[in-house]
């Protein structure tokens, strides 16, 4: 491999993973035939790992006639990290951070998802308070995932402004978390056994004046946009997928519902409350993207109700926030402080953390925003993962 | 700057007025590659908003900007996409590494992940944070701009 | 330069005991299907090697030469028409060291499976299930690309993260979590520069590369 720049054109990188992935895009669905003539022939074009409209990093290996695209090969791994390695070094409860970062919209999904798997692995109990919390959370952070992607969704369209509506709303939830938890977005706040922390009086004041000005907004963003004639035009028809191809391919969350399949783990397994909790499920038929972008926009509401009756529940409900057990949930930071069995089993939970018996194995799925988030771990008896296998919603 | 006004005349250097034309137009280029991007968003957004220090457009196309925000970690894989990008931005550039990932590989310690983008990149700032605040990457916009303040690009070996 | 070869204190080859002294509070109906298994079991008796019962979940342990009909079977007969989740394990075993793991979901009986297929480290092939759930496809791809499982039938066997160039497994045991350096090209840092094949050049000695030299 040549070292140059791209003024001498000599400079090429993985050849031998472009040349496969071209040699895909000849054999994909359809044959090509080669032509002279130029308005016959068509172009293969890189939409690359960087590009405006690939939020994050994405290629398609495309090919093109003229504008509409014939066959596209998608190129991933632009943000492989090796998570699932890391996760064997470390203790389950020093994961929690790298879990944050899987699905950066709605950090608090995942690490509520971890912590279920892993107190499903351990069999540890938690409080009803710390689960009304948590319930109440991932569902804040289910509505700032699908604020974000109706903000870039209409603004890739060209609507500037839903963008700037949807992050001002964000940064009211940043608010709320910032108050909860310490830290924006990338919260980390549930822990094994429990959540880190309760909701001061503050953050409860904050969220209680979040949700009626929220879904007053979102009740004038939806006739603004859903009888939008240019924006229903743009996304009516396009992308459908039926309901046999979305379960052939292994399609979860909102997108699927929006094919016709009414899954949803809330309802199908349920976690913490849920199965408490009043709430609907967003269906459509038709499976194009005017149906997901209905879908989700419903979703969004579900959530405000559900955070609405979390909050209520909350206001009566007096209890712990973790686990009494040591060996199974970090002590209260009273104990800590002020008792000498709190800081050796806080010590003993930081430095060993929560073993599970050896050779378990559980998986727990959650209904994240973008859908089913798993994962399946193995546990060899110490305080690290043996396995941690990371079931992603999309595929 | 040296202000005669009431000649309508002003003595300065040419260092001083392009320095300051440059540095309150800065236009980033993001590349948001995970987490920071959305910071970077919000950095963008109407709260603690970019577009007062100049950075009105984040554009996209690395022939229309000055500066380079890498937002995220950077695998091996988008390193080689990353460097070709910048090679193709126009001189004078900048670049900023935001996060403790584009630092120094951050949390991730593991075979994807470059441990800094300065191993490729030449990097102007560093923000630590994960994700940084977005008034941290401001602090980094504006120490850019300090930066772009005290260059001498104009009358360099003599030429000028 | 030689290797140290790996010590783990622990390995999961002892079977997982069933939760019977207490209940798990997160265990679920969902996980336990006896109906299914028990009709596995009558199906494909000899080729079925375990089933075990975890936190409520049922793990069916299947010879690999008849995952296939395993799948049909369930996806024709007991709804299993959703897969949900396909991956590998490395028990880091003397014998046996692979393990596929799969998780179908029948959505109208409301009820989920886990099917396993061990393999040996010579032979790391299983036939495909891409056929049956064309789901499996890229979760194929992804276990080729970590531990180097073969999917015979599989349409397109590329690697699914790392780059084609890249000629290891990263999550077999054995694979460093820092990387193995020299394996992964960087780009130069200057625009003449050699190309850096290694995951850590810092760690090498090379430097960053700086704009403007430190304020002495």
């Amino acid at each position: 491999m040549e070292a140059r720049t791209d003024h001498n054109e000599v400079f090429s990188f993985w050849p031998k993973h472009n040349e496969r992935l071209f040699a895909r895009l000849e054999s994909k669905h359809l044959h090509v035939e080669p032509s002279t003539d130029p308005l016959e022939a068509e172009m293969s074009l890189n939409l690359g790992p960087q590009h405006p409209a690939t939020h994050g990093v994405l290629r398609c290996a495309l090919k093109l006639d003229g504008e509409n695209i014939k066959t596209c090969v998608v190129d991933i791994g632009y943000l492989h990290r090796g998570i699932e390695k890391l996760a064997e070094n470390k203790t389950y409860q020093e994961f929690m951070p790298y879990t944050d970062r899987m699905d950066y919209l709605a950090p608090y999904s995942n690490n509520v998802a971890f912590c279920l798997a892993v107190e499903k692995l351990a069999g540890i109990e938690v409080p009803l308070r710390a689960q009304y919390i948590r319930t109440l959370m991932s569902e804040l952070s289910r509505i700032s995932s699908h604020l974000l992607w109706m903000g870039t969704m209409v603004m890739d369209s060209g609507a500037l402004s839903v963008f700037l509506w949807t992050f001002k709303h964000r940064e009211v939830l940043y608010s709320i978390f910032d108050e909860v938890a310490g830290a924006r977005f990338t919260v980390s706040h549930s822990r094994i056994g429990g959540v880190a922390g309760d909701l001061s009086q503050r953050a409860v004041d904050l969220i209680e004046d979040f949700l009626p000005k929220f879904s007053e907004e979102l009740d004038e963003w939806m006739p603004f946009l859903n009888r939008n004639r240019i924006w229903v035009d743009r996304i009516q028809g396009v992308g459908v997928i039926t309901k046999e191809e979305a379960l052939a391919i292994g399609m979860t969350g909102p997108n699927l519902r929006a094919s016709g399949v009414k899954f949803d783990i809330r309802r199908f397994e349920p976690y913490l409350v849920y199965d408490r909790l009043e709430f609907d499920i967003p269906t459509r038929e038709d499976g194009d993207s005017l149906a997901r972008y209905l879908v989700r926009q419903e979703e969004m509401k579900q959530s405000v109700r559900i955070a609405r009756q979390c909050l209520d529940a909350l206001a009566t409900l007096e209890g712990p926030i973790r686990v009494d057990n040591a060996k199974q949930g970090y002590a209260s930071k009273d104990e800590v402080y002020y008792s000498m069995e709190g800081m050796i089993h806080d010590f003993v939970m930081t430095d060993t953390g929560v073993c599970p018996p050896k050779g378990a194995e559980v998986y727990h799925a959650i209904e994240a925003p973008k859908g089913e988030l798993g994962f399946f771990l193995i546990s060899d008896g110490t305080g690290s993962p043996w396995r941690v296998r990371i079931n992603s919603p999309m595929n | 700057m040296a202000f005669d006004l009431k000649d309508g005349f002003m003595t300065t250097t040419l260092d001083t007025v392009v320095n300051w034309a440059r540095s309150n137009a800065v236009w980033p280029m993001p590349m948001g590659l995970a987490c920071c991007a959305i910071e970077m968003m919000a950095f963008a957004g109407p709260k603690a908003d970019a577009s007062r220090f100049g950075s009105e457009v984040f554009r996209f196309s690395p022939r229309q900007s000055d500066l380079m925000i890498v937002a995220g970690w950077c695998s091996y894989k988008m390193a080689h996409a990353i460097r070709r990008i910048w090679d193709q931005m126009p001189d004078p550039k900048w670049c900023i590494a935001m996060g403790a990932c584009a630092s120094t590989g951050g949390m991730h310690r593991c075979y994807g992940v470059v441990q800094g983008v300065d191993n490729f990149l030449p990097v102007d700032v560093y923000i630590p944070g994960c994700p940084p605040r977005p008034e941290a990457v401001l602090h980094a916009l504006m120490d850019i701009q300090e930066k772009i303040r005290n260059e001498h690009t104009v009358a360099i070996d003599g030429a000028v | 330069m030689g290797h140290r070869t790996l010590d783990f204190l622990f390995s999961p080859v002892d079977p997982p005991k069933p939760s019977a002294e207490r209940k798990n509070p997160l265990a679920k109906d969902s996980t336990f299907d006896s109906d299914a298994v028990t009709a596995l079991q009558d199906e494909f008796g000899e080729h079925i090697a375990d089933v075990t019962l975890y936190a409520n979940e049922h793990t069916v342990y299947v010879d690999r030469e008849s995952i296939v009909d395993l799948c049909t079977f369930l996806k024709d007969r007991f709804g299993y028409v959703y897969l949900s989740d396909l991956g590998g394990i490395d028990r880091f075993t003397e014998e046996q060291r692979f393990e596929v793991l799969y998780s179908l979901i029948a959505m109208e009986r409301g009820k989920r499976i886990r099917l396993k297929v061990r393999l040996d480290e010579e032979d790391p092939v299983v036939p495909s299930i891409y056929g049956v759930y064309p789901a499996a496809g890229w979760n194929e791809r992804e276990c080729w690309d970590m531990f180097g499982i073969r999917f015979d039938g599989h349409p397109d066997l590329r690697r699914m993260f790392m780059p084609e160039d890249f000629e290891h497994f990263p999550l077999r045991k054995e694979f460093p979590s820092l990387g193995i350096p020299g394996s992964l090209p960087l780009p130069s840092q200057t625009d003449d520069g050699e190309i850096v094949k290694d995951p850590f050049p810092a760690a090498h000695g090379s430097k960053p590369l700086r704009r403007t030299p430190f304020p002495e």
